[in-house]
This record gives structure tokens, C-alpha cells and sequence, in this order.
């Protein structure tokens, strides 16, 4: 699916004293299968740009269109429903009795045959690395923060959506489970081909999935390109509120230091492989 | 040093439906000194959050006790002194404001202890430089940023004048600017007011702040040491669903190509220092 945003402004209480204006006329382009994450501080306008590209809520100007029609207009029903979002907070979408409930409501509702949504759930649980016997019986509140935020994911998953939108995917999951959700998805979507949209602040996470950034700002794009030139560009970020990847600000250190190292590393591994190759060209 | 908290064989059952039990706390023993800063680290579930609400009496035990400065939270006599002694911040500030300026609600505790007003603004007035919101007192909570929301809940443990503060994933809702300030001031009342911290976090990052690593797994304390000792143990932490700070895994992983480095090194900073 085509996601175009044109030119989007959004004010939230237009008319009263406490008008604040969300975002300032942001426009991007995002095309089927591409990895984006959009990043930016508290307040930078990415909650409120990613309700609009589901459409819940309508521009004060501009357009948001999925596959060339306006996002919050019902005709774009059909395109919606091939769009799914986890939230941020889990138990604010979370509502069933049982998480086999949970995960199947969506299925459900596409109204889906009973051993395809059984086999959607199951499919989805495994995917979160949930135990299906272990949990599928479980209320969903008396689950751990981090269990809770599996559910949400496995009921987007579910959907078996083109877009999958996450929105602070792994806010209070352990590192473990951090690690694994992330390499998950990203399997997922390079075999599936879908869109993949994450919204986050940590940059070291982001460095692992995304190929492209949105850099968001006061509700503007700041920057929009390659996640490596993004992601290491430390006076830009700065300027928006965040930090670079952990191993950016090492090769940034290195640098000052004098030596001749590239920051566009990322990952760990990548910093790594960088300070070997220049301590072995420089003799160090 | 004298203990300030000590666990005792604790055990925490929580019921499930149909009348079974799971058992949260395994078997518990722990002491935690006055003026420590510890971080509590460990996989979803592993107890880490159950553990400290025995802190303050929010959980009693089901076997085992908990002592708080020499006051048994068991003991209903207790419970109330124990509460004052040791405050709580949580992950989501929006749910622990109450009032609808800042200053009434830092005022909420104080003003539940029964204090003269004279009393309570002095309270108030102290707490909120200590988390420099002095200029936000009359601010309605709801119009603060995410990090400012959560100061003014850390200010209002602060009025109620605890020795201990735990500080329940307390940065992971907020952008980077918010989650600096927000340790930089745990910091801050940890060094300089001489309040004992528990630090709960999934980030290793932070972890590595704190003077003393509790690594919690099936509800027993699995690891218990300096961080220095505890990141040391790159296939435990793996074992136990956890990982290495991003500068210690960089430093581990120029260790495995031959690399001469110092050991404790567990910020950026450090290792940049290492390598130059």
C-alpha cells in the first residue's frame, strides 16, 4: 500500500486558547515494503502523525492518502483494515477477558473462518513468543507490563496487515525480549514484503530495523533519508532532542581524538569491525 | 554502613483463578544499606517489581519477612511508618498525579500526614527545587512534558521526606533529554541528600550508574554485585534473558580480536578513553 502524506498540518484544539499546533505541514512518501522508523522527542508531532496515517484523526490542511484515498474517510475502510498498530501504552487497546480473545478479536472482526483465526492466533502468540498453553487462558491485565505489550503486538500481527505500525515497540520489555521481537519482525516483514513503521526514541534500536529515518522536529520533518546518515548526524540530532547510537558517539570520541574513523557506524559490530580496520591501517 | 532494608526468606504467591497460586518470590535473602544506590535488573517477570512493592509494604509477604529501618512491614502497627520511610516512582506518571496544580499535588502527601501549613509549603518548597520544577508550581500537571510529569511525582515522594525512593522503570516512557534529567536527578538526591535508591530497569545503560547490581531470575536474585563484576558475566546475563551495555559489549567484542583493553569499562567514555 502507497502511503502519501501531503503537506499535514493538524492543530489540536483549533479555536480555544489552548490551540496548539501539531504538526506544521509535514510531507513524506512511504512505498509498499520499505522499513521506516520515525523518531523525535516527546512533543515532536509522531503520535499525532501516526493516528493520521490510520486515519483516526482528520487534517486541520493537507492530505493523507493510503493507496490514493483520504485516510479518514469511510470509503478508506478497506484500505485501513490492511493497516495495523500496536500503541505505545498496551492496556489502553487492550480490553478482552482471555489473550486468545484478544488476539483472535481482530481476525474476528475480518470475519474470518473459526481454524483461520485459530490459526492466526496461534501463529501470532508464536511470533511474540508467547506460550500459547501457558497463556492463552490468561487474563491479559494481570500480565507483566512486558507480556502485556506482546499481547498488543500479537493483535496487530494478527491482522496480517501490508502495514504494520509500532509505535515504541519495546518500551519495558527486557533486552532479551527486545532483541528477539526486533529480529522477529524484521524476518517477518523481509518475508512477507510488508511496510514496516516504527516510532521510537531509542536510536540504538531503531539502528537495527530501519533503512529509513524520519526525523521529526516541532512538528516538521528535520531530516528524511538513509537510517546511516540519520542516525550519525549528532549536531542534527542534537538539535532535535535525541542521541546519536551508542556506538556513533564512541566513533564520534575517536574522531575528535584524531583518528580517521567514519561515524556512520550503527551497530556494535559495525563500530567494532571500524576501529579494527583503522588501528590496522594506522599500526596503532 | 547499616542495613536499611533486609529481606528474609522472603516469598511472594500471588492467587490465580480456580484457586492455584503462582509463586512471584522464591525464597529472598537481601540486605540493602542506608545511602545505597542498587539497580534491580532481570527478564519480564522475573519478580524484579513484585520484590520492591514488599519494599514499602504495598506487598506483604506470604512467607518470609521484610525489615524497613528496623520496622517490620508485616506488622500493622508499622505499615503506615514504613510507607513514609520509603516512597515509589512509577513508569507512567499520569498515573500518580492527583491534583490540578503542580504544588497542590506535591502537596498531597505532606498534606495527608496531618502537618502544619507552614510545614507543608516549606515541604513543597524544598521538593520541587530539588527536582527544579520551581518555576512550574502553578502549572496544571496535565499541560507538562512526559519527563516534567514525571519529576512532579518524584517531588511528591520527596515531600513526604522518605530515606528510600524505589524508582519503578521510571525513564521508559520519556524521550532522551527527560530520561538525562530524570537520572541526573536520582542521582543527585542518591549523592547529595543521602536517599537510598532502588533503580528498576530493562536498560543496561542505566544499570551500570548504580554502586550495586541485583540481577533477579524466577524470583530469586540470581546475580549480586558491582556492575563492573556483574557485566563481566557476558553468557550469564544472555542465560538470564538480559545483555551487556552497548560500550561494554564494543569493548568485549575488541577483546575477541586480540584487542589489550582495561577491564571496567562501562561507558562510552571510558572505553573512548581506553582506546586513545
Amino acid at each position: 500500500m502507497l502511503i502519501q502524506v501531503e503537506n499535514l498540518v493538524h492543530v489540536y484544539g483549533s479555536g480555544t486558547p489552548l490551540a496548539h499546533q501539531a504538526l506544521r505541514g509535514v510531507s513524506l512518501e512511504i512505498e509498499p515494503g520499505e522499513r521506516v522508523g520515525i523518531v523525535g522527542r516527546t512533543g515532536s508531532g509522531k503520535s499525532t502523525l501516526v493516528q493520521h496515517l490510520a486515519g483516526l484523526l482528520k487534517p486541520t490542511s493537507g492530505r493523507v492518502l493510503l493507496d490514493g484515498i483520504a485516510a479518514h474517510v469511510r470509503a478508506c475502510a478497506v484500505q485501513r483494515r490492511r493497516l495495523a498498530i500496536a500503541f505505545q501504552y498496551p492496556e489502553h487497546q487492550i480490553f478482552e477477558h482471555t489473550v486468545l480473545r484478544e488476539v483472535a478479536f481482530g481476525p474476528r472482526n475480518l470475519g474470518l473462518g473459526k481454524d483461520e483465526i485459530a490459526a492466526r492466533v496461534a501463529w501470532a502468540l508464536e511470533m511474540v513468543g508467547l506460550d500459547i498453553e501457558e497463556m492463552g487462558e490468561r487474563v491479559p491485565f494481570t500480565l507483566s507490563g512486558g507480556e502485556m505489550r506482546r499481547v498488543a503486538l500479537a493483535s496487530a500481527l494478527a491482522m496480517r496487515p501490508e502495514v504494520l505500525i509500532l509505535d515504541e515497540p519495546t518500551a519495558g520489555l527486557d533486552p532479551q525480549g527486545r532483541r528477539e521481537l526486533l529480529a522477529q519482525v524484521r524476518r517477518w516483514q523481509e518475508g512477507v514484503g510488508m511496510t514496516l513503521i516504527l516510532v521510537s526514541h531509542d536510536l540504538d534500536e531503531l539502528a537495527c530495523v530501519a533503512e529509513r529515518v524520519v526525523l521529526l522536529n516541532d512538528g516538521q520533518v528535520a531530516a528524511d533519508g538513509p537510517a546511516r546518515q540519520v542516525l550519525s548526524d549528532g549536531p542534527l540530532l542534537q538539535a532535535a532532542g535525541l542521541d546519536v547510537p551508542q556506538p556513533v558517539l564512541l566513533l564520534q570520541m575517536l574522531r575528535e581524538a584524531g583518528w580517521d574513523v567514519r561515524v556512520d557506524r550503527l551497530l556494535p559490530q559495525q563500530a567494532v569491525a571500524e576501529i579494527v580496520r583503522v588501528q590496522g591501517e594506522q599500526g596503532v | 554502613m547499616t542495613p536499611f532494608i533486609e529481606v528474609r526468606g522472603l516469598e511472594h504467591a500471588y492467587p490465580l483463578e480456580g484457586g492455584e497460586r503462582v509463586l512471584a518470590l522464591r525464597g529472598i535473602d537481601l540486605t540493602i544499606e542506608r545511602g545505597e544506590f542498587v539497580a534491580l535488573i532481570g527478564s519480564n517477570g522475573s519478580g524484579k517489581s513484585t520484590l520492591a512493592s514488599h519494599f514499602n509494604g504495598l506487598l506483604l509477604p506470604t512467607a518470609g519477612e521484610v525489615w524497613v529501618d528496623g520496622l517490620l512491614t508485616s506488622d500493622p502497627r508499622h505499615l503506615w511508618e514504613v510507607r513514609q520511610r520509603v516512597g515509589m516512582v512509577f513508569q507512567n506518571p499520569d498515573n500518580q498525579l492527583v491534583a490540578g496544580t503542580v504544588e497542590e499535588d506535591v502537596a498531597f502527601g505532606p498534606e495527608n500526614l496531618v502537618l502544619p501549613p507552614s510545614e507543608i509549603r516549606r515541604r513543597v518548597d524544598t521538593a520541587l527545587a530539588l527536582v527544579g520544577l520551581q518555576d512550574y508550581r502553578t502549572h496544571p500537571p496535565q499541560m507538562l512534558s512526559g519527563g516534567q510529569k514525571q519529576l512532579v511525582a518524584i517531588a511528591g515522594v520527596l515531600a513526604a521526606r522518605p530515606s528510600c525512593i524505589v524508582f519503578d522503570e521510571p525513564t521508559s516512557m520519556l524521550d532522551p533529554p527527560s530520561r538525562r534529567r530524570i537520572l541526573d536527578t536520582v542521582r543527585r538526591l542518591n549523592v547529595h541528600e543521602g536517599i537510598t535508591v532502588v533503580l528498576i530497569t530493562q536498560s543496561m545503560r542505566e544499570a551500570v550508574m548504580a554502586d550495586r547490581v541485583l540481577v533477579m531470575h524466577a524470583g530469586q536474585v540470581a546475580m549480586d554485585g558491582p556492575p563492573e563484576a556483574i557485566f563481566e558475566q557476558e553468557d550469564r546475563l544472555h542465560t538470564l534473558g538480559l545483555g551487556l551495555p552497548p560500550a561494554v559489549e564494543i569493548a568485549q567484542r575488541l577483546r575477541d580480536r586480540g584487542m589489550t583493553l582495561p577491564p571496567d569499562l562501562l561507558t562510552v567514555e571510558a572505553l573512548a578513553g581506553a582506546l586513545c
